[in-house]
């Protein structure tokens, strides 16, 4: 095993703990076939540390839905030359629905922006990134039945920059 | 609250919100403590996601934290749940993650790590009550150490020297807490004296425990030797340094004389030495630490040593003058070149006439009460111990990273907020914060706690109290400090913004160790940093060109986190300048700046009326007019038409055929090169149908390259209207330009040199580009672009085990682009060298029009001259690491390396030996 030592304050560069839970989930999926086996050895998720261990792309959310390209391109590229950038749309409207997918040359550039850029404002929101396995053609990523972030359904406070009150409440208070 | 001094509005509801979650920290703390010390069944604290905090508990000893269960029992929507979502939320938001990570070594990731090892190796679900094992007590309390002001440094530092006896005694994998006691020294160096104190208890005790520590802090020392890792070399030689009482005969001090005799060797050798800087550098950080020990007798020792160091530290390096933060010699500087290590040794030199006073370490240790006078006396030599033994290995690794000649900044030099720079605090303090905030760039809210924090590990009344207003200070009576602990941290952290020719890690994270202080302690952070943006400005024309680019964008980006509050009304006699001015051209870049972050209304809404015109209608513009809408323009008709073509992605001979009548056209007015209009249309064509977004324009060029790079084959000064056809149509917003421009390098159809040549030759007219910061962006990136390939190159050639075929290829490579590399700075020195003189052609003409008089020649011929030092400094710098000297010594010294060690492999990369806890994943 590779010896590792957790430093004396935590890292800003690691994966999400939902990052991690959504890959638990899977991994739960995929072994509850052999449930004699000791629950505990899950632990180790190799693949998907493997995976990200080289990333070079960021999810990153709670952005605005009026967010431009251009915005994130300004404040991102303080990491580092940007290679692409995927914003989320929604299916249906074809419009910004809340967060992209910013991918740099190295891995390192990937990680100063999980260590730098995380957590601060863009477009005056407190952003939030994540790394990520990285963008593939014809990825649906978690969009719920609006054609939006599932997030933003359930919403029950008012977010101006996101479309109002969640949509699934929306549709509830039209009813009324 | 004091006027003229706080510039965020002190009543927003953030810091209020601030304060309130302070004292949560404090509460959290208070019932952290009494769990652990009755031993109470413990909860664990849910983390934020989940939202079923009842059911946690139910399932708390039968299931674990990261149970798949619990998590699938979670709402779909709970994953995007927005932890915070209001702008009133986000301070306490920040607060909670800085308690989450802010050094304390205690909160819910460790827990829930240390649950899972407890439950390794003890599995019994139905276990209620729970004991903190001792290494996690012992690993808490040494990482916590003199963080509360509520206890006394002195007596955590015995507490934790009993345990670690306690433990050791029990004798289960010392390992661990060696470890953490190495990490600890080159983590958190602000806690160094304070881990010494706890091995001078441990060993009055425990002498053979001490010992092992030596061993284990020694062996780290030995391979950051061979590594070159001058800054861990420094902090372990720090440590025992503080323990210098613990050794036989002269301790340290015979390391530090080796040290020595290789930086002599070093500057002997070259006059362009760093490493042997570094080295001495080393020791004169070392030396104070020694004094203030608990040994005594060793100042005439020391003086002996500071003696030799002056030669070596007093030497002016070559480099030197290109590093200044103010260059040149007018009066108005607020202040001259001082190297660091010159300081020092002058500060160290001042020091030891005073009888070695240094106020401000901190003295931790006293020795057991004396009550049996006989035997303590026996004890205290029979605990001496052998100072291990270190090889300094000849030649020394020069380590990872080239090294240049550090000069001093300071904001407040000239207030009495600070130490002088006359006084060794000055060097002390700056040393530690610096290394601290360089260290934990990995955690930056436990970096700006740390800078918040910092009074807790110096001297008590080394500072006044946290947060004294500015004006309060004069109040302060006779000897007392004046020093603002929240102003020194700001003075640290912007010397790395202002660290020449690039600071140790991205710009960018210095500006989020800066937000983070200002959302931690903004009513102490936020008028110090008001009063550092004050002073910036003020100096601003006098400022390396550089820096003042660097201050620009750091204003735009730290306001842009602060809902872009400035006092704006203190700069109106400012916009009345002329665009030429530096003071003028900073707030025309930083409104850029901030607009390209946000949208042109938001921040005209943050702007007093008189400022509203420096942020023109087009600028709203998100779609800039297509000017060949207007038949006006040249080419009218056939610009539309190129533009339904290549949208409606016409087959390339139609295109042509649109292009060939604009070349007759221009052929029938005398225009000698034909391709500029037809490449200008072209270009603006796909510039508005990509103007909804990058990717728009980005898959557009893609589109249309292979006639783009056929343009550029034919005529180099149609390359060059490529560009000026992009800037000029998004002239109003030139960010979007300079990234446009900047894709089109990758692509090969601009080349680095005809950037430079547009910037600095088509669009110089008498200078006034000069002035745009875009332009100095566009320029300095495009520079940025070549010589990072050239480094890579370079880095190429470097690797081991290359074979003779190899070697040659990547040598012509080298000796191809150094020299495009090269010629590319030659340009931009003739280019910029000709406005200062005033020599150039463009400048001549205009000189003395109206509108042109002396004093905006005189402006300008400045920025030229800022221009030259900036790319003067940026050549020699790539000269000194991949010129053909330096890459000569490069070499060799590769060729001893292998020599040394023939049965190294390919991959080890002259790291040196890399022990255990270097690995960090």
């Amino acid at each position: 095993m590779r010896p590792t030592t957790r430093n004396t304050v935590d890292r800003l560069d690691k994966p999400s703990s939902y990052a991690a839970s959504k890959n638990k989930k899977r991994r739960f999926n995929r072994d509850r076939d052999h449930d004699d086996e000791d629950p505990y050895r899950r632990e180790k998720t190799p693949d998907f540390e493997d995976k990200l261990k080289e990333a070079t792309t960021l999810y990153v959310g709670n952005l605005s839905f009026y967010t431009t390209e251009e915005q994130i391109h300004e404040l991102f590229a303080k990491c580092g030359e940007i290679k692409r950038l995927v914003m989320g749309l929604d299916r249906f409207q074809k419009t910004p629905c809340g967060f992209c997918f910013v991918e740099y040359y190295t891995h390192q550039d990937a990680l100063d922006c999980m260590k730098y850029i995380g957590g601060t404002k863009l477009d005056e929101r407190i952003i939030r990134t994540d790394l990520d396995e990285g963008f593939a053609e014809g990825r649906q990523y978690g969009r719920g039945k609006s054609g939006g972030q599932v997030r933003d359904e359930y919403r029950d406070e008012y977010d101006p920059g996101r479309g109002g009150y969640g949509r699934a409440l929306a549709e509830d208070l039209d009813h009324d | 609250m004091m006027d003229g001094i706080v510039y965020y509005d002190p009543t927003a509801a953030h810091i209020t919100n601030l304060f309130k979650s302070k004292l949560s920290i404090q509460d959290y703390d208070h019932v952290k403590r009494i769990h652990s010390v009755d031993a109470e069944p413990r909860v664990p604290k849910a983390p934020r996601n989940f939202k079923t905090p009842i059911l946690r508990r139910a399932t708390f000893g039968a299931s674990r934290l990261d149970d798949p269960l619990a998590s699938s029992s979670r709402r779909a929507g709970d994953y995007y749940r927005p932890s915070y979502a209001t702008a009133e939320n986000n301070s306490d938001i920040m607060a909670d993650d800085d308690r989450r990570g802010g050094g304390r070594g205690y909160n819910n990731n460790n827990r829930k790590r240390r649950f899972r090892e407890e439950d390794d190796s003890d599995r019994r679900p139905q276990r209620r009550r729970y004991e903190e094992p001792i290494s996690a007590k012992l690993r808490r309390q040494l990482l916590t150490i003199a963080e509360s002001p509520m206890k006394q440094p002195q007596d955590e530092a015995q507490e934790i020297a009993k345990l670690f006896a306690e433990y050791y005694e029990e004798g289960d994998d010392k390992a661990t807490f060696l470890d953490l006691m190495v990490q600890i020294l080159t983590e958190q160096p602000f806690k160094i004296p304070f881990a010494a104190a706890v091995v001078l208890y441990t060993n009055e005790t425990k002498p053979e425990a001490a010992a092992e520590i030596f061993t284990r802090v020694a062996s780290k020392l030995q391979s950051s030797l061979d590594s070159g890792n001058w800054r861990d070399v420094k902090l372990i030689l720090r440590f025992f340094g503080c323990l210098q009482v613990l050794f036989e005969g002269d301790g340290v001090f015979p390391l530090l004389d080796e040290l020595f005799d290789r930086a002599v060797d070093l500057q002997v050798a070259s006059q362009e030495d760093t490493i042997g800087l570094e080295l001495v550098k080393i020791i004169l950080f070392t030396m104070p630490y020694i004094i203030a020990s608990p040994a005594v007798g060793f100042g005439p020792r020391a003086v002996e040593l500071l003696a030799k160091t002056e030669a070596v530290a007093s030497n002016e390096h070559a480099l030197a003058p290109l590093v200044e933060i103010y260059p040149g010699d007018s009066d108005d500087r607020p202040f001259g070149y001082q190297s660091i290590i010159g300081m020092l040794q002058k500060q160290l030199q001042s020091e030891s006439e005073k009888g070695w006073e240094l106020a401000c370490i901190p003295r931790l240790f006293a020795p057991k009460p004396k009550e049996e006078e006989t035997s303590d006396e026996a004890a205290l030599t029979s605990a001496k111990h052998a100072f291990p033994s270190i090889t300094v290995s000849s030649p020394i690794n020069p380590g990872p990273k080239p090294l240049f000649p550090d000069a001093y900044f300071s904001l407040y030099a000239d207030q009495d907020t600070v130490p002088k720079t006359t006084d060794i605090a000055s060097s002390l303090l700056r040393d530690v914060l610096v290394d601290t905030i360089n260290i934990l760039d990995f955690n930056r809210n436990a970096t700006a706690k740390f800078l918040i924090d910092m009074d807790c590990y110096w001297a008590p009344d080394t500072f006044v109290k946290r947060a004294t207003p500015f004006d309060k200070l004069k109040d302060i009576a006779g000897d007392k400090s004046t020093w603002k602990p929240e102003d020194m941290a700001v003075d640290a952290v912007f010397s790395q913004i202002f660290t020449l020719p690039t600071p140790e890690h991205k710009l960018v994270y210095y500006h989020s160790v800066i937000t983070e202080s200002c959302k931690i302690a903004p009513a102490a952070i936020a008028p110090s940093l008001g009063r550092a943006i004050r002073f910036l400005f003020r100096h601003l024309d006098l400022m390396d060109m550089e820096l003042g680019y660097r201050f620009m964008d750091w204003f735009a980006h730290h306001l842009s986190n602060f809902e872009f509050r400035w006092k704006w009304t203190e700069w109106l006699e400012d916009i009345d300048r002329s665009d030429l001015h530096p003071k003028k051209a900073f707030i025309i870049g930083a409104l850029d700046k901030e607009i390209r972050l946000s949208f042109a209304k938001r921040i005209r809404e943050t702007l007093p009326q008189p400022y509203h015109h420096l942020i023109p209608e087009g600028k709203e513009k998100d779609t800039p007019d297509f000017k060949y809408s207007s038949d006006q323009t040249p080419y009218a008709p056939e610009g539309r038409e190129l533009l339904t073509l290549i949208r409606k992605k016409a087959p390339e001979e139609q295109i042509q055929e649109v292009i060939d009548r604009i070349h007759d056209q221009a052929a029938e007015h005398g225009i000698s090169d034909v391709l500029i209009p037809s490449t200008d249309a072209y270009v603006t064509a796909i510039c508005f149908i990509g103007s909804k977004s990058l990717s728009h324009v980005l898959s557009c060029i893609e589109r249309c390259k292979e006639r783009l790079l056929d343009i550029g084959k034919a005529s180099d000064a149609a390359r060059r209207q490529v560009i000026a056809s992009v800037v000029d149509y998004w002239k109003d917003q030139p960010g979007i330009a300079v990234n446009i421009v900047d894709k089109l390098l990758n692509y090969s159809i601009v080349s680095p040199m005809n950037v430079v040549q547009w910037a600095l030759g088509d669009h110089l007219g008498a200078g006034e580009a000069l002035t745009q910061s875009w332009v100095y962006e566009m320029v300095a990136g495009t520079v940025g672009k070549v010589t990072n390939r050239m480094r890579q190159i370079a880095d190429a050639r470097l690797e081991r085990g290359l074979s003779a075929e190899q070697i040659e290829l990547i040598d012509q490579h080298l000796l191809k682009e150094r020299e495009s590399m090269r010629e590319l700075f030659r340009f931009i020195d003739d280019a910029v060298t000709g406005i200062a003189s005033g020599a150039a052609d463009g400048f001549i003409e205009r000189d003395g029009e109206k509108g042109f008089g002396e004093e905006e020649g005189k402006l300008i011929k400045a920025w030229g001259g800022r221009w030259a030092r900036v790319f003067r400094r940026k050549a020699a710098v790539e000269e000194s690491i991949v010129g053909e000297a330096a890459m000569e010594a490069k070499v060799a010294a590769l060729g001893v390396q292998m020599d040394v060690e023939p049965e190294a492999g390919p991959d080890a990369n002259g790291a040196g030996t890399v022990l255990d806890e270097d690995i960090i994943t």
